[in-house]
């Protein structure tokens, strides 16, 4: 039988929430999202927690509320971040686990097992992701007004690019090297309009194939970060991503010079 | 007119189910994504696009954004995963991506002209760009954090 009111101390609530507050950053979730989740469960399990969230380290300190009990006790964890990759999944099951402990149908041991589950979850099938990805680069093309030669070939652009992006994550390339290499083999695929004077609308051909690249996720958290107040995240993310933007136009202006075309 | 509405719609819920997958949603997300995204997109797409007044793309965005984040609120709820996870997705669509690396190319650009005439030229390019880009983004996501804000209960009570 598992003593869903066993409640943690000091010590071993800071340990799982700074766990848990280390991965729910990592897989991208919004400063706002972290805090309210980690107060929820400190108030499930009567301590009260502090936290301070930096671009890539949480630090969080907690201690037992004085007024309830005698022997006073604080402890503080600083703990990097886990860089999983964004993952919405894991975001909602974190989310629902917070939820779980706060209304008192998950005991302190059960959290410990789910959270160990949950930072397991599989990513979406890379074949999958794959097709998708290179569906929607192609829809975005549509979007664009392009015609229907300009979308084939941004899909095998985006095909190839994104493919090559995998390739290179799963090999542990550094990121920017990464989406550099996969922006210039995209936009070089993307030139072929204009080489081989396929389709009405090849600029837009080229101009959308790189797209699939563009940080979107961290861009939208960064400004959301920097409307809740945390400015120093908020500019971590925007660095971060801008950082990217910047890899994939200097791959495209490369793929773009190489096969001798004008850029702006 | 309304098949261009509808066309828009549809491939703006395509790429936003591509885009989403990238950042591993949660299965049944996808749905609600798509529809979310078709919906925001298609607004912009009217804003934009109508013989009545043409919007600017930085307003379009912020009111598209808008209606986005009622419908995450009125359907996180109901699909039982956080607002974030089905509009931050759905935003996807409208990201400038293409205002982004033109604002890196401008700069390049900017850096190997001397002369002073391309140089303003191209710095033009990097400000209108740049600024455009930074404004959408900060617009949509205003646009759509304010239904979240106003209905906080419901939009961080959604994976109860």
């Amino acid at each position: 039988m598992v003593d869903n009111n066993y409640q943690p101390t000091a010590k071993e609530a800071c340990l799982f929430l700074s766990e848990y507050a280390a991965w729910l950053l990592g897989c991208g979730a919004t400063c706002i999202r972290i805090e309210k989740n980690v107060q929820r469960m400190s108030e499930a399990w009567n301590v009260v927690s502090e936290m301070m969230i930096m671009p890539s380290y949480v630090q969080i300190t907690v201690r037992n509320d004085e007024k309830e009990c005698d022997d006073f006790h604080s402890y503080s964890v600083v703990k990097k971040t886990y860089r999983c990759g964004i993952s919405f999944n894991i975001n909602t099951r974190l989310s629902k686990l917070s939820w779980d402990i706060a209304d008192g149908k998950c005991g302190f041991d059960d959290a410990r097992t789910r959270l160990d589950e949950i930072t397991h979850t599989a990513p979406t099938n890379r074949w999958v992701v794959l097709l998708l990805a290179s569906l929607a680069n192609m829809s975005f093309c549509r979007l664009f007004n392009g015609d229907a030669v300009s979308m084939l070939i941004v899909f095998i652009a985006t095909l190839m690019g994104y493919r090559l992006k995998q390739i290179l994550l799963s090999k542990k390339c550094d990121v920017r090297v990464t989406f550099f290499c996969s922006a210039f083999v995209s936009s070089v695929i993307g030139a072929g309009g204009y080489i081989f004077g396929w389709g009405a609308t090849p600029d837009i051909a080229i101009g959308t194939s790189v797209l699939y690249l563009v940080p979107g996720i961290p861009y939208i958290n960064s400004v959301s970060d920097m409307i809740d107040g945390h400015y120093i995240c908020a500019f971590g993310r925007f660095i971060d991503a801008a950082l990217l933007t910047a890899a994939l136009s200097t791959g495209l202006c490369g793929g773009m010079l190489v096969m001798g075309l004008k850029w702006l | 007119m309304l098949i261009n509405i509808l066309q828009d719609g549809f491939f703006a819920a395509i790429a936003a189910i591509g885009f989403a997958s990238i950042s591993n949603p949660p299965r049944k997300a996808y749905a609600y994504c798509a529809l979310i995204a078709a919906v925001g997109h298609s607004i912009r797409f009217i804003l934009m696009n109508n013989p009545v007044m043409h919007v600017h793309i930085i307003i379009a965005s912020t009111v598209a954004a808008f209606f986005i984040g009622l419908l995450a609120v009125w359907l996180a709820p109901h699909a039982k995963c956080p607002a974030e996870t089905c509009f931050f997705p759905a935003l996807l669509p409208m990201i400038p991506g293409m205002y982004a690396y033109r604002t890196i190319g401008a700069l390049l650009l900017c850096l190997a002209h001397q002369d002073e005439a391309p140089f303003l030229h191209y710095l033009h390019l990097l400000a209108y760009n740049g600024f455009t880009c930074v404004f959408i983004i900060l617009g949509m996501v205003v646009g759509a954090m304010i239904p979240i804000f106003i209905f906080k209960k419901i939009s961080f009570q959604a994976t109860r």
